[in-house]
């Protein structure tokens, strides 16, 4: 092993010193620059609006307990589906996995002391709520309609509600680019001597290819959103087929974000699972440099293949072919990640821990969902299940069971880094449970009832329910079931406020982990590390001295699982 | 890189691959067995709608291609759940051990690497090349099909268009009828905003695009109703946009046509061709032409989705409308009145775009304006 020689510190001396710390309730709290804080916000904010798109969506499910639609009107259920799935990608996950896990995480791993713009990672916080009051603010003027993909021309229906959703998505897009650009600058530069390209986690890698398509894909969105915007406010005929214009033009420039936007939800949960499973198998994760560049080339890829949204939209011919054979490409990048998971287990001394649990059953359900899109990649067989209840069952495997799984794996794994505490265990495993059961319930029965033809967006299916006399059947078995995932949240949402107190103290290593972030105390100081410091090697050696020189604490040489959690605290101590 | 790590006295000890590993593996693998025969063998109508018993040959290729990525698929499934639940036992922590106790620090295997790389690779090219044949015939179709029938989503009702028939079938009050044995091309457009016509048991959909026209082809083989759905969302009343399809034997179609035909017949009025005015009929052009003639008035040659009408009553290589009459109003109001189906394409008549009243007259009286 040769002595990390560090290409990116000839400003090593600028950086080596720590900003004074802030003052005030407000600097603190609400207008922080600490990259921790300003996670912390991110999650805060992402899981109340998670349990407010939730909830639409269990009026979604409600409705479909009765064929002629149970609870609500026509227009009533397609703005909760659209509100639904609006707030769930742009408010809730867009903004956790980066913003969230992302910020709190990948300066501590890669050794910085903050992000490469700090003021610029809290503005772009602060979007997010903004663009958060502007699409709710959409439903006081009757909301949108026409799902998160918001077509023209039915969408332009929905007049000024309309215009607000595309100004809520713009306004988010701000948010999403300058984080995407904070981030891969703070990698580039600011690593600690001695990280080179190779000895970063593989968190930080998710984090990078992530930022990369955040930080190129969105600026399409943008496009997209304002234009409609245009037609709508100002009546500019960009997608009115009747005066010059072309109604698939915006699938075009919408999917060529919302491609690559569904790799942004799924690629930081990869790097999740690729912490949690190497520290609970006490083992090195299995291929790091496959893991590693397929992450690269994922998102490369990731902008090659929008098209496949749009099989039966009104593509010439001949262009179906290259999407469909690039996103059968791009799943082979996938699979192997997979497979390498899966090797990495093999052979373990394996931990049930609440996060473990999560990463286990992500290997079950994103390896489904990934399966089911291999389906609809071909483009007969898309034709066959595009816009049918087929899509929606793959869709949620792979975000609820994919990214969302990701999501719940690292709360409980990062959360004792972030307060101090551990969250409660048992609260953990019950609802993974909960998620886990629920999960399959609530939509492995869509695959069939979407293969047998029942459409999506529908608010009442009595003609699909008088053919398929099963139909009502398996609605209302989704609909239970989808409770217990609703509950698993609000567990979590409990037992995220209830460990602040009462969560046992944590130490700085609990779960005997490799990365840097576990070589200072939890919660850390404000500015991270006193000294930076040296990295001699990669991360995931178990039953190896810890390979960091320089280090502000004195860290365990070869971290332990089992011992390194502190005894409860008494009562006294927890002042001190 | 493949470190060469000395193993510490913590580190976990197995036999071979692990505990049980080659009986789970030998059960894994009848369970991938038993997926297959039950897909390529079994019968999966609940699956896929009549899969036993098809609707159309292009059912029959959609199905084909179904079962085979259903065997390699679920097969992947199974290895996959089947090594996660097996390894999280078989390599669990156990109540005893020592805290320092750690698994088998192995980095990669570059054997194991290539291959299950190599191996996802042939499949989906195999996959690729599969359903690449399928697509063509679903895009091309045969060179002549034996019915082309036009489809025009509107909100909330599908409306069918046969050749020589003036009149529209509407999906509200009529089944869309289609004959047994038959390669069909369908042509499918939109009105307003965007549909899709699906038909479940034909494995068929296509968007109705305002602006576009696409196409279906297939041929149906098994009498019988079948359901025809709009799968993409349109307003409010989406859910309600459902059809009926009738497939029956040549002899039975032709029949229901001869009626249909019988009956726009006896509806038909004369055309009307006096009082109208070229501002109205200009007006008129843009909001009911101008989504498929370009507008202003091109030459014939700078096509949108249909010929540009600058020159439609004096142009030298082209003294004939379309349909080979002379471009008189008569027969302008003609094409406008009952549309038109040919090589160039179609355009759809005059209830199909809601053209009423006076408003054929008013743009005759414009298109002849036009130098």
């Amino acid at each position: 092993m040769h002595a990390g020689t560090s290409t990116t510190h000839d400003t090593h001396a600028a950086h080596d010193h720590i900003h004074p710390a802030p003052e005030g309730f407000v600097q603190k709290y609400i207008f922080s620059l600490d990259h921790k804080v300003i996670g912390m916000q991110y999650f805060i904010f992402g899981l109340l609006v998670m349990l407010i798109a939730g909830s639409f969506a269990e009026l979604v499910r409600l409705q479909l307990t009765d064929p002629k639609g149970a609870i609500m009107s026509h227009n009533a259920y397609n703005e909760m589906f659209t509100m639904h799935g609006t707030a769930m990608v742009w408010i809730v996950l867009i903004p956790l996995v980066t913003g969230a896990i992302g910020n709190f995480v990948m300066p501590l791993q890669i050794g910085a002391r903050d992000v490469a713009f700090p003021w610029l990672n809290m503005v772009s916080f602060w979007i997010v709520p903004v663009s958060g009051v502007v699409l709710f603010s959409s439903m006081l003027f009757g909301g949108p309609h026409a799902g998160w993909t918001e077509y023209p021309p039915i969408s332009l229906a929905d007049g000024t509600a309309g215009a607000l959703w595309c100004a809520a998505i713009f306004i988010v897009g701000i948010s999403s680019t300058m984080t995407g650009m904070n981030f891969m600058v703070t990698m580039i530069k600011m690593r600690a001597p001695g990280m080179t390209w190779t000895r970063m986690p593989l968190f930080s890698w998710a984090t990078f290819a992530t930022a990369l398509m955040n930080m190129v894909a969105t600026v399409a969105l943008s496009a997209a959103t304002g234009a409609l915007f245009l037609e709508h406010v100002f009546n500019v005929p960009f997608f009115d087929a009747t005066r010059g214009g072309s109604a698939v033009l915006f699938e075009h420039m919408f999917w060529f974000y919302s491609h690559p936007a569904v790799y942004i939800f799924i690629i930081p949960a990869f790097g999740v699972v690729s912490e949690v499973l190497p520290t609970f198998a006490r083992k090195p994760i299995f291929g790091y440099k496959l893991i590693a560049f397929s992450s690269m080339a994922i998102a490369l890829l990731s902008f090659t293949v929008w098209a496949h949204h749009m099989f039966p939209s009104g593509l010439a011919p001949w262009l179906q072919l290259p999407f469909m054979i690039l996103t059968y490409a791009i799943g082979i990048p996938t699979g192997v990640k997979m497979f390498s998971w899966v090797a990495t287990i093999w052979g373990g001394r394996i931990h049930f821990t609440t996060s473990m649990l999560y990463a286990l059953g992500f290997l079950i359900t994103f390896t489904f969902g990934g399966i089911t899109g291999i389906f609809l990649a071909s483009v007969p067989v898309d034709l066959h299940m595009h816009g049918t209840y087929f899509v929606i069952g793959h869709f949620h495997y792979v975000v609820a069971g994919g990214a969302v799984m990701g999501f719940l794996a690292a709360i409980p794994y990062w959360y004792p880094k972030a307060t101090g505490r551990m969250m409660s265990e048992r609260l953990g495993v019950l609802g993974f449970w909960l998620f886990f059961i629920g999960l399959n319930g609530t939509f492995l029965p869509m695959h069939w009832l979407g293969l047998e033809g029942m459409p999506r967006r529908y608010a009442s299916y009595v003609e699909f329910a008088a053919a398929n006399p099963d139909a009502v059947f398996w609605n209302r078995f989704e609909t239970a079931f989808s409770f217990l995932m609703a509950a698993s949240i609000g567990l979590l949402a409990f037992n995220v406020i209830w460990s602040l107190k009462h969560g046992k103290i944590a130490g700085m290593n609990p779960w005997g982990a490799r990365t840097l972030e576990w070589t200072i105390s939890s919660p850390p100081p404000y500015y991270n590390f006193k000294k930076l410091p040296e990295v001699t090697g990669y991360p995931y050696d178990f039953g190896q001295p810890m390979p960091y020189a320089n280090t502000d604490n004195d860290i365990e040489p070869y971290p332990e699982y089992g011992k390194t959690v502190m005894p409860t605290a008494t009562p006294a101590a927890v002042g001190a | 890189m493949a470190q060469r790590i000395v193993p510490r006295p913590n580190e976990v000890r197995f036999q071979g691959l692990g505990p049980g590993f080659w009986q789970v593996t030998a059960v894994l693998v009848l369970l991938c067995l038993a997926n297959a025969w039950y897909f390529l063998y079994g019968n999966i109508d609940w699956l896929m709608p009549s899969a036993s018993n098809p609707a159309s040959d292009r059912a029959m290729d959609v199905d084909g291609l179904f079962k085979f990525m259903a065997v390699f698929g679920n097969g992947i499934m199974i290895l996959v759940a089947g090594y996660v639940i097996y390894f999280s036992i078989a390599f669990r922590a156990r109540v005893g051990d020592a805290p320092d106790t750690i698994g088998r620090q192995v980095h990669d295997s570059p054997k194991l690497e290539f291959w299950w790389t190599v191996l996802p690779v042939v499949l989906l090219v195999v996959l690729t090349g599969l359903s690449i044949n399928v697509w063509y015939k679903i895009q091309f179709g045969v060179a002549a099909p034996g019915l082309t029938a036009e489809v025009i989503g509107h909100q909330f009702y599908f409306e069918y268009r046969y050749p020589g028939l003036k009149t529209s079938v509407f999906s509200k009050t009529e089944a869309m009828h289609l004959p047994i044995g038959v390669p069909v091309r369908i042509l499918i457009t939109s009105a307003d905003v965007i549909h899709q016509w699906f038909v479940p048991e034909f494995r068929l959909k296509m968007a109705a695009v305002p602006g576009l026209v696409q196409n279906l082809n297939f041929t149906p083989l098994r009498a019988g109703q079948y359901s025809i759905e709009c799968t993409e969302f349109c307003g409010p009343d989406h859910s309600l946009m459902q059809g009926k399809l009738i497939v029956e034997p040549v002899a039975a179609f032709n029949k229901w046509l001869e009626t249909e035909k019988a009956s726009a017949a006896a509806g038909g009025g004369a055309l009307v061709l006096t009082g109208g005015t070229a501002d109205a009929g200009k007006a008129l052009f843009t909001t009911k032409c101008a989504a498929c003639h370009n507008n202003p008035p091109t030459p014939f040659d700078q096509k949108l989705v249909g010929p540009g009408l600058l020159h439609i009553t004096n142009d030298p290589a082209h003294p004939n409308l379309v349909d080979g009459k002379p471009p008189t109003p008569e027969n302008i109001g003609g094409i406008i009145h009952d549309g038109f189906t040919g090589d160039i394409g179609t355009m759809p008549n005059a209830q199909a775009n809601g053209l009423a009243g006076k408003d054929i007259a008013n743009l005759v009286a414009y298109l002849v304006s036009l130098k």
